[in-house]
């Protein structure tokens, strides 16, 4: 490979979207030619450039909450119809629950990764996030206490890019579980903690999400978030050391 | 992935309205943030980018079945830009001054380095992602802010992803022009 054909591939190869065959090329190239590597170097600094800046924009609450509201179905009249209709609907289950119980806890125990992501989805509704909002491990994993019957882990990772947003009460596997939220950038981080009894299995990606789950003296804990895979794998085996 | 989508829309069809709620929450909300930073980044104001906003969900909510079994954030993110561009070129026929003050940074100092100037690094970098043209700009935003991939952003623009690839390239050396990065320089 020589300059002419190296410099095109720089962007893919720094955007992990070059195939291996030419990755190998690539690697190879740079190795003998300092040019590259050099422009290579500026691109990456650029990249973490932009990356560190946290250039994004956030919505305001106001923002949020016509936008919510949008999905409850609009005007006030069209969410009484919904309501309503909803309601119909809760005594229907209410009912069918009663029936069906023991088919719905072979359902339950299938659909793990689907319970965990969309409680995921439903703490990003504006006020879901966290009952105790706090960057401090120590005023996070106190409250915890009295509410679960256990005591979930809660390192301080900020220095690394992951700071603590606050804890929040869960129920998975309707049991209570705990919540505890980081961030990286504006991704949110939930890490979901249960008993293991009332745990499951479940998929490592699911609608978009990714999901990584592990064990630590009888407790299962669970990392969900739209953050990408590896950036996601890099927090959890922080939070285990 | 597209296989659990397609289970949610089967499930959509026999309960219309539970189906729409969860819709809405499970494909539309996760992405309000992406939404919001795009048409921001954009319109270049707060209250141009929520009308655009607003106006894209709405499009979005009212739209559901025209996903099918696509991403949705690719697609929500389609229609904010589409909605965006819409947006511009009205505003473009209101008023020629408006127009100009969206498509003109703030700073139009002429030389780079007196840009520099008293500006912490962090503006330096957003000064110089907001000088580029809106088809650099979009492009750098939904692959360094959103991590999207090629394929993704393709679909998002409605370009071939070999064009994806040219404009990365060209706004890359345009930052690194703006922001006095130059080969065999440390910093």
């Amino acid at each position: 490979m020589n300059c002419p054909e190296a410099q095109p591939l720089l962007h893919a190869y720094l955007d992990r979207e070059l195939d291996p065959a030419n990755t190998l090329l690539l690697e190879q190239h740079m190795g003998e030619c300092a040019g590259c590597a050099e422009r290579y170097r500026l691109l990456e600094q650029l990249h973490s450039e932009i990356v560190e800046s946290d250039l994004a924009y956030q919505p305001g609450k106001t923002l949020e909450k016509k936008i919510a509201a949008l999905g409850r179905g609009g005007s006030a009249r069209k969410w009484w119809s919904l309501h309503s209709w909803r309601m119909a609907l809760v005594a229907v289950a209410a009912a069918m629950l009663v029936v069906f119980l023991p088919a719905l806890n072979i359902f339950h125990s299938t659909g793990f990764e689907e319970e965990l992501v969309d409680n995921h989805i439903r703490s990003l509704q504006p006020g879901h996030l966290v009952d105790v909002p706090s960057s401090d491990q120590h005023t996070v994993k106190p409250w915890f206490q009295g509410k679960v019957s256990f005591s979930p882990n809660v390192p301080d990772l900020a220095s690394q890019g992951f700071p603590l947003v606050g804890g929040r009460l869960e129920v998975i596997g309707a049991r209570q579980a705990a919540a505890i939220v980081y961030k990286r950038r504006e991704h949110v981080i939930n890490v979901f903690v249960l008993p293991e009894e009332s745990g499951g299995k479940a998929k490592p990606q699911f609608r978009g999400y990714h999901i990584i789950g592990w064990k630590r003296g009888g407790l299962q804990y669970w990392a969900v978030s739209d953050l990408n895979e590896a950036e996601l794998r890099q927090f959890v085996e922080m939070l285990r050391k | 992935m597209e296989q659990s989508w397609n289970r949610v829309s089967e499930h959509r069809e026999s309960k219309p309205l539970e189906g729409k709620a969860r819709y809405f929450e499970q494909a539309l909300w996760p992405h309000l943030r992406s939404a919001y930073n795009l048409a921001r980044w954009l319109a270049r104001n707060d209250q141009d980018a929520e009308d655009i906003v607003q106006e894209a969900f709405t499009k979005a909510f009212q739209a559901q079945e025209r996903l099918r079994g696509g991403d949705p954030r690719v697609w929500l993110l389609a229609i904010v830009r589409n909605t965006t561009m819409n947006f511009l070129r009205r505003r473009k026929q209101g008023s020629a001054e408006a127009v100009e003050a969206a498509r003109e940074p703030a700073d139009r100092s002429p030389d780079p380095e007196a840009r520099l100037i008293d500006q912490s690094r962090r503006d330096q970098v957003r000064a110089a992602i907001d000088r580029l043209a809106p088809e650099f700009r979009e492009t750098i935003i939904l692959r360094e802010l959103d991590e999207l991939s090629y394929k993704e952003i393709a679909a998002v623009l409605n370009v071939p992803i070999g064009t994806v690839m040219s404009r990365l390239s060209r706004a890359r050396d345009l930052l690194m022009e703006q922001l006095m990065m130059k080969e065999g320089e440390r910093q």
